[in-house]
């Protein structure tokens, strides 16, 4: 068992390339059992490689990964049976019904069949799937497949979660569900580490906050600490994130499309 | 009509057909001698065969025998509208069989300015390219030339555009089935409610095998002289059928029959017109229409036991399991599979019923059938279930890598429902097969007893096939493993097929050379009791083949599982 002051997730000089691409460049970093982690960067900074690396679904070329105590290398399944993974846009089995693909999901984890009812119940009635439960996937909304994913990640109650884009496509009521579940989740001691485009999210959610830029990670930390390190004393995520990448200045960009 | 728009349509059509049979394209403009090699091709063959006909007409000095040959170009000619549309209507359905499955969404066309007329013409045209196309060329220019040594120009140019205008009207048709066939299977699924999955899937399983069946019975089988002369003489008596009326406007025209050639001739181009027509009609109506969502079960979640628990597997693997069973009886492109055996079935006892053979090669050739029927589609279901086992998880596949699924538990669900698939097969048709044929106690036993040890080690062979070449695109259609492997799939299973029924084929041999009264005589050692010798030696190897090729799965699925990037 994880001791508590052991990080819930640590990764000492991880480094991940596909041919020419660095998505990962030599990152170190803990999260602490119980927090709620964000990570912010542009499109193919390295954020979903980062999370897919921690689930051990990717293979970093150095450096190494402890998920909950294991080394993910060592014990990849082990690792897996304590994690709830939501991908970004999640492609499930279109030829299942949402119930049968939570009771998939039941049976890969193990629960047993009562635990299994009252879990998929209280997640249909909470994300209002009840009434499209026993239709087949194919013809779900986007919205819908991503709240089966979420319920999927969730309903084993998993000691760490991480969450590709997690809120993507879900409708306000869901969305604020899901946020608000985190929170109370972290409170018993559930990690989450999520990525996100949405800044807002980030910053009313998250603990800490790590901004990816081409694969390293540009800053780390609350959000006091990243204003001061951007020295930008009462600003938003959202300057600071720019500021940091060197994105901010996108009016050249509009004058070119303009003409 | 913008015929620019037109032109883009079926271009994109095209390109799209060929990714979907599986061809690569690494620059965005194709050579276009490779894209025209097919018709240039049939062209080429189509002069070389019409000048050596036209020669070989001018090279006979037999007045008789010249009269016989025009006689008979003549009535080819006629002929040849009829069996055009015929080959057309089949070989365009055959293209949208091959593209069930195929998940490339043609809806941003709907957004663009294009009309629905266009989109149809576009279609019904890009139907016909490729092999029905190049036949016609091949067929267009042989008498094109040939009618040119043989003075019958006018005669064969009327041939060409009746070719044509078939070969529009088979398109057509094709188009007008596959509008109105997505129609009436959301109207089933609507009106069959929870019973709609097995309706969808009886409904797909029974149109294959119709299909398949009148294909076989009527093209690979029918003499193709008898089949000209039948339908040159036969299409004047059934006129009243549209789509024989450019065969008959050029049999008029050959009598030298005007105003019945004049007559037959715009009735032909009114209905294809007409067809057209009504494929656009129905387009502008069905062509955005979503099938109704299937709901497959109502009420109160209530987590069942299952069978699969009961015997032996983990809640793990009977989940994998019973996922994969719904995947077969609900993917449309994966129904595909069930019909091969209901092909192998049917095949022999059509040739069989045709070819008049008596006794006593009757009795050898219904225990040919029966070992051929007990032995063959359980295994070559195993080796294809086996090698598309892991290739179907498609896109979803990230469910299977994030899941805490151990390698040993994979290989254990994936081959215990290839197996379970393929026993109920081999079942169920040495079941037909010995109602039908009445083998002995002795052959039955052999039969499924081999077929037991093949279909059990062969499906860990296609397994640890299938999990090193699994390919999960999913776009344009799903292919679960790639050619080589599938390949290399096919040819090692059949050596080890060979391998493993091999102690018993001195014996069949035996069996066969003393029931067609053979002057062969094989002496075999032990004699009566050679089949209880060689059954287990076959056992041995069939499970020596098992092992080897489940450590290899094994190893296959432990890396397929911590490389989830490749």
């Amino acid at each position: 068992m994880i001791s508590s002051l052991e990080p819930a997730v640590e990764l000492v000089r991880v480094a991940k390339q596909y041919a020419d691409v660095i998505a990962v460049d030599y990152i170190d970093l803990d999260v602490k059992r119980g927090e709620i982690f964000g990570l912010l960067g542009p499109n193919g900074s390295g954020k979903s490689t980062i999370l897919k690396t921690i689930l051990g679904l990717v293979k970093p070329d150095s450096g190494s990964v402890k998920v909950l105590g294991i080394n993910v290398e060592d014990d990849p399944v082990g690792v897996k049976r304590r994690v709830g993974y939501v991908p970004e846009s999640p492609r499930i089995y279109e030829f299942l019904t949402g119930l049968e693909f939570l009771d998939l999901t039941g049976d890969i984890y193990g629960m047993s069949p009562s635990e299994k009812k009252r879990r998929i119940d209280e997640y249909l009635d909470a994300l209002e799937l009840e009434g499209r439960e026993g239709d087949m996937i194919s013809s779900y909304s986007q919205g819908m497949k991503q709240k089966v994913a979420v319920i999927s990640a969730l309903m084993h109650r998993p000691e760490l979660l991480l969450l590709d884009e997690p809120l993507n496509a879900l409708d306000p009521r869901s969305a604020r569900i899901v946020k608000d579940l985190l929170r109370e989740l972290s409170l018993k001691g559930v990690t989450a580490i999520m990525s996100t485009h949405i800044l807002e999210i980030a910053q009313a959610m998250c603990d800490r906050i790590g901004i990816m830029y081409e694969g390293r990670l540009l800053a780390l930390g609350t959000m006091e600490e990243l204003r001061a390190r951007a020295r930008m004393p009462g600003s938003d995520l959202e300057d600071i994130f720019l500021e940091l990448t060197g994105t901010g200045d996108v009016r050249p960009v509009i004058e070119a499309l303009l003409k | 009509m913008n015929w620019k728009n037109v032109l883009v349509l079926i271009k994109a059509d095209v390109k799209s057909y060929r990714i979907v049979r599986g061809a690569r394209f690494r620059r965005f403009r194709e050579n276009k001698l490779v894209t025209f090699a097919m018709y240039i091709g049939a062209f080429l063959l189509g002069a070389a065969i019409g000048w050596l006909a036209g020669s070989f007409y001018n090279g006979t000095i037999d007045p008789q025998l010249t009269g016989l040959l025009l006689q008979g170009t003549i009535n080819l000619f006629v002929s040849l509208p009829t069996l055009v549309l015929l080959y057309g209507v089949v070989f365009t359905q055959i293209g949208q069989i091959q593209r069930i499955g195929v998940k490339t969404s043609i809806q941003p066309l709907y957004w663009f300015p294009i009309t629905w007329e266009e989109r149809t013409l576009a279609s019904v045209i890009a139907n016909t390219l490729g092999f029905p196309s190049a036949v016609t060329i091949f067929i267009g220019t042989a008498i094109i030339i040939a009618s040119v040594l043989i003075r019958l120009v006018p005669l064969a140019l009327l041939t060409v555009f009746a070719l044509l205008a078939s070969l529009f009207m088979a398109s057509a048709t094709t188009e007008l089935s596959r509008i109105l066939q997505v129609k009436l299977s959301g109207a089933v699924t609507k009106a069959a409610g929870r019973a709609a999955i097995w309706v969808r899937f009886a409904g797909t399983i029974l149109f294959l095998l119709i299909f398949y069946v009148v294909y076989f019975t009527v093209y690979q089988q029918a003499n193709p002289l008898a089949l000209f002369e039948a339908v040159a003489g036969g299409q004047r008596s059934v006129w009243f059928i549209p789509f024989v009326w450019p065969g008959v406007a050029l049999s008029y025209f050959a009598f030298g029959v005007w105003l019945e050639t004049a007559a037959f001739s715009l009735a032909s181009i009114a209905f294809t017109y007409v067809l057209f027509l009504a494929a656009v009609q129905l387009n502008s109506r069905f062509g955005l229409y979503e099938p109704p969502a299937i709901r497959v079960s109502r009420g109160a979640y209530v987590p069942r036991a299952g069978l699969l628990g009961r015997l032996g597997f983990s809640s793990m693997e009977a989940g994998i399991m019973r996922k994969d069973f719904k995947a077969f009886t609900r993917r449309q492109e994966l129904m595909y599979i069930f019909i091969f055996p209901v092909m192998f079935a049917i095949m022999p006892i059509l040739s069989l019923a045709r070819t008049g053979v008596e006794a006593p090669a009757l009795q050898v050739a219904h225990l040919v059938l029966f070992a051929y029927l007990s032995m063959l589609p359980g295994t070559i279901m195993a080796m294809i279930l086996g090698s598309m086992m892991i290739g179907l998880e498609g896109g979803s596949v990230w469910y299977i890598h994030s899941s805490p699924i151990a390698a040993k538990s994979l290989v254990k669900a994936k081959y215990s429902f290839s197996v379970l698939f393929s026993l109920a097969v081999t079942f169920v048709c040495s079941v037909v097969g010995g109602v039908i044929w009445t083998p002995s106690a002795r052959m039955t036993l052999l039969c499924v007893v081999e077929a037991v040890f093949l279909i059990f080690s062969l499906s860990m062979v296609s397994i640890s096939f299938g999990i090193k070449g699994a390919d999960f695109r999913e776009l344009p259609r799903p292919r679960m493993i790639r050619p080589r492997w599938s390949l290399i799939n096919g040819g090692v299973g059949m050596l080890l097929a060979l391998v493993i029924v091999s102690p018993l084929i001195p014996l069949a041999m035996k069996l066969f050379f003393e029931s067609v009264g053979a002057p062969i005589v094989i002496s075999l050692p032990l004699a009566d009791a050679y089949l209880y010798a060689a059954l287990p030696i076959s056992a041995v190897i069939a499970s020596a083949v098992l092992y080897m090729f489940y450590r290899i799965a094994l190893k296959n699925a432990e890396e397929f599982l911590i490389k989830a990037e490749a």
